[in-house]
């Protein structure tokens, strides 16, 4: 009797047939995706050329991320790390948002049926709006207001890094309905697009890298939505079959659950880093003396195994959740750990490798950027460590 | 031991400060854009005085000491290191020539520092870790001529420099040598312009040199010091050091102060030792920084012109430079996190930094100098 850190074969196959694709089929449109500030013209195309499903949500009944043994979370590990492998391009090609998370989490059975299952069957893009220009990481500190109005709400006030704002079918939106109730008095509610009073202020901030996916501010100026477009409601009020766990705290525990992917994303870019880089350093190879290489060979085999460690992190947090024991402070461990310790390879790659390593003659430079946000959103690394922190030691953690 | 800073040192930092802050900030994103200087302030840069330092029959004011060049190096950068660079590097193409030139070579630094559109440059870096000891681009003179051959990185101005300095090792003595290679010369092959991460306004390229050319094109003619040499290229290679001293200490203000105006959790960041100790221990290394490049111009002003003195400088400056090149790296990411998702924003100069930094430290890095450590 032992442990197994061991994938299914089928997985495996699939990971692997999903990171030669992105190498082969998206990696070479990179440097336009980053260029445009948007998908690569041909991105459909190369979607089409997949060998395997990836769930689509850019045409109707795609068919999903198959089912494999190893568990529906810990599946969506490998499709993460091997489809940003290639380029993280790919990744916003194919993925429809987050918006639909907390649907599923705090919606009742009805609005599951509106919102969530036809992301998931036949693929939508959803757009999520919770940071404010004056808040981030403390959503306490929501502004936007849903006042009920009889039998609507009407919404007001200003949304930044909205993932698919201007593209997206509905935005899932954070308001407060009492802001003397603090974090108790912020709900969630669907706008779908073309709403009245749904303002695309700008569609794509100027961002330092994973500029191909659209980030948008949004404002909402009386915006007004049904009163079963808030979670947890019904067109006659507060719902008898909504989960129990409702509000912001259920809508953001639906975010726990993806930081593991975002540290998945952070390997799968700095695996691709790391992997070019040896295949250079080796090519070049007779340029450095026997100690350096000797040193240089070292260093890239631990950068390998620091994001080895991190994989495990990010199995044993996604394990929990496939076997209905999920564990916010195994996520956050997985996201504090790894995103830091992956801009550090790239950036180590690009040092090994000199000038060159910083031009635009490879892709080190941009997966250097691109990277940086992955310890910003979904929770700082320090929201993690604050998370972990009161894990071990409670509220007294500061 | 005295640690106090010379008034002239005070002042040229304060007026490199001023400069930094009022000139380079303000250019910082239109450089980036154009891949080049603005014009009026490269003048603005060329007549303080503060990039070159050219002898008095050339029309400078002489060599300044390595310590003040140092701290006008980190306040510039202060203001932006892709500009700063640019004009430092020419102008240690200029104080080069004219430090070590011939009479003739001397008389050509005079009008090459004020020229943005044709500045000098010197080819030095060759990546690989190495070292100007270990350059193996070689120097060799025949019958009335000299051979220059070898590959060169990071080469500023590489297309539009006249002349570019090429650095290299005399081919029979093993001593650094330069030869003064004019724009056009036959057998200069640089690769294609690119771009790269930041940077942009120093148009560095790769280059190769298979060159020959008469014999008065070696720097300093029959008569060039190589040690003297060899301590201008430890000086211009600190330059790189003074540099990223200047970004991290920016990128620290800047990230200090949002921090302490943006709330959260019913206080400003600043509050959160999660925030203020990222920032504290960044200080602390960038404080160490900028005295290891102090300490190392010391070593340059203190007479390190002797060949003994040598291997001790070099040791300095490469771990210097490397230390500093890395406390930039960290502590320009670190900004980037303190702002958040705002400073992952074209908005915010942080991302700027970021990116400048990690071109620092790809430059002149050594692997036996710096090592990969996983954050956590």
């Amino acid at each position: 009797m032992t442990l197994s850190f061991e994938l299914s074969d089928e997985l495996r196959g699939y990971g692997r047939q999903l990171r030669d694709w992105s190498v082969r089929e998206a990696r070479p449109l990179a440097r336009e995706a980053d260029d445009r500030h948007a998908l690569p013209a041909d991105w459909s195309k190369v979607l089409d050329s997949c060998p395997v499903p990836v769930g689509r949500t850019d045409i109707p009944d795609a068919e999903p991320i198959p089912a494999f043994p190893d568990g529906e979370k810990v599946t969506m590990l490998v499709y993460y790390e091997n489809v940003n492998y290639g380029d993280p391009w790919v990744m916003t090609a194919i993925g429809g948002g987050i918006g639909h998370l907390p649907v599923r989490k705090i919606g009742t059975p009805e609005q599951i049926a509106t919102w969530y299952t036809p992301v998931v069957k036949s693929g939508l893009m959803t757009g999520f709006a919770l940071t404010e220009p004056q808040c981030g990481s403390d959503t306490s500190q929501i502004a936007t207001t849903a006042i009920r109005d009889g039998g609507s709400w009407v919404l007001n006030g200003n949304k930044i890094f909205c993932s698919n704002g201007a593209q997206a079918e509905y935005i899932t939106v954070f308001a407060t309905t009492d802001k003397a109730a603090g974090a108790r008095g912020i709900a969630v509610f669907i706008v779908p697009r073309d709403t009245p009073g749904l303002i695309i202020v700008k569609a794509n901030e100027s961002k330092l890298g994973v500029r191909s996916t659209l980030t948008s501010e949004l404002r909402f100026e009386n915006c007004v939505i049904p009163l079963e477009n808030r979670l947890g409601w019904d067109a006659a009020g507060p719902a008898a079959d909504a989960p129990s766990l409702g509000g912001q705290a259920g809508a953001l525990s639906s975010l726990a659950d993806n930081r593991p992917n975002v540290a998945a994303w952070a390997i799968g870019t700095a695996q691709a880093a790391l992997d070019v880089a040896r295949e250079r350093l080796l090519a070049q190879r007779h340029g450095f003396t026997p100690r350096r290489w000797t040193v240089i060979e070292a260093e890239l085999d631990r950068m390998d195994a620091a994001l080895g460690r991190g994989r495990l992190l990010n199995l044993k947090a996604q394990y929990l959740v496939d076997h209905g024991t999920p564990s916010r402070a195994a996520a956050a461990i997985a996201k504090g750990f790894s995103p830091q310790t992956c801009e550090r390879i790239v950036l180590r790659c690009m040092q090994l490798l000199g000038p060159e390593g910083t031009s635009r003659k490879l892709l080190l430079e941009k997966w250097y950027r691109d990277i940086k946000i992955l310890d910003i959103f979904e929770g700082t690394a320090q929201i993690q460590r604050l998370v972990i922190a009161r894990q071990l030691l409670g509220r007294a953690a500061g | 031991m005295d640690l106090t800073p010379p008034d002239e040192l005070i002042a040229v930092a304060e007026l490199a400060r001023s400069l930094g802050l009022e000139k380079l900030a303000p250019a910082a994103r239109s450089a980036e854009a154009a891949g080049q200087v603005d014009g009026a302030v490269w003048r603005a840069l060329t007549e303080s005085g503060l990039v070159s330092g050219l002898r008095a029959e050339h029309g400078g004011d002489g060599l300044i000491d390595a310590a003040t060049q140092m701290a006008a190096a980190e306040n510039l950068a202060y203001g932006d290191p892709g500009i700063a660079l640019a004009a430092l590097w020419s102008g240690a193409a200029a104080t080069l020539l004219s430090e070590h030139g011939t009479a003739e070579q001397g008389d050509r630094a005079r009008r090459l520092s004020r020229d943005a559109a044709a500045p000098g440059a010197i080819a030095m870096y060759e990546g690989f870790g190495r070292g100007p000891d270990e350059w193996t681009t070689t120097v060799g003179g025949g019958a009335g001529t000299i051979t220059v051959r070898g590959t060169k990185v990071g080469v500023p101005f590489a297309a539009a420099a006249d002349p570019l300095i090429v650095v290299g090792t005399d081919a029979d003595t093993g001593t650094l040598r330069a030869v003064v290679v004019p724009a056009g010369a036959p057998g200069v092959t640089l690769e294609p312009a690119d771009g790269a991460i930041a940077l942009s306004a120093t148009q560095s390229l790769v280059a190769s040199f298979d060159v020959t050319l008469p014999a008065d094109a070696a720097l300093g003619g029959g008569s060039l010091d190589p040690v003297a040499l060899a301590v201008s290229v430890e000086r211009i290679r600190l330059i790189l050091g003074a540099v990223a001293v200047g970004v991290a200490q920016r990128a620290i203000d800047y990230a200090s102060e949002y921090a302490t105006e943006r709330v959260a959790f019913g206080r400003p960041i600043a509050g959160f030792q999660g925030v203020s100790f990222l920032l504290a221990e960044k200080q602390m290394r960038v404080e160490a920084a900028r005295l290891a490049v102090a300490e190392a111009a010391s070593l340059i002003d203190g007479g390190a012109a002797g060949a003994d003195a040598l291997g001790p400088l070099r040791r300095a400056v490469r771990e210097t430079v490397n230390y500093a090149a890395d406390a930039a790296a960290m502590t320009t990411r670190d900004a980037v996190q303190v702002l958040g998702g705002h400073g992952f924003l074209t908005d915010h100069p942080v991302e700027l930094w970021y990116r400048s930094a990690a071109a620092l430290a790809a430059l002149d890095f050594d692997p036996l100098c710096s090592a990969f450590a996983p954050a956590v």
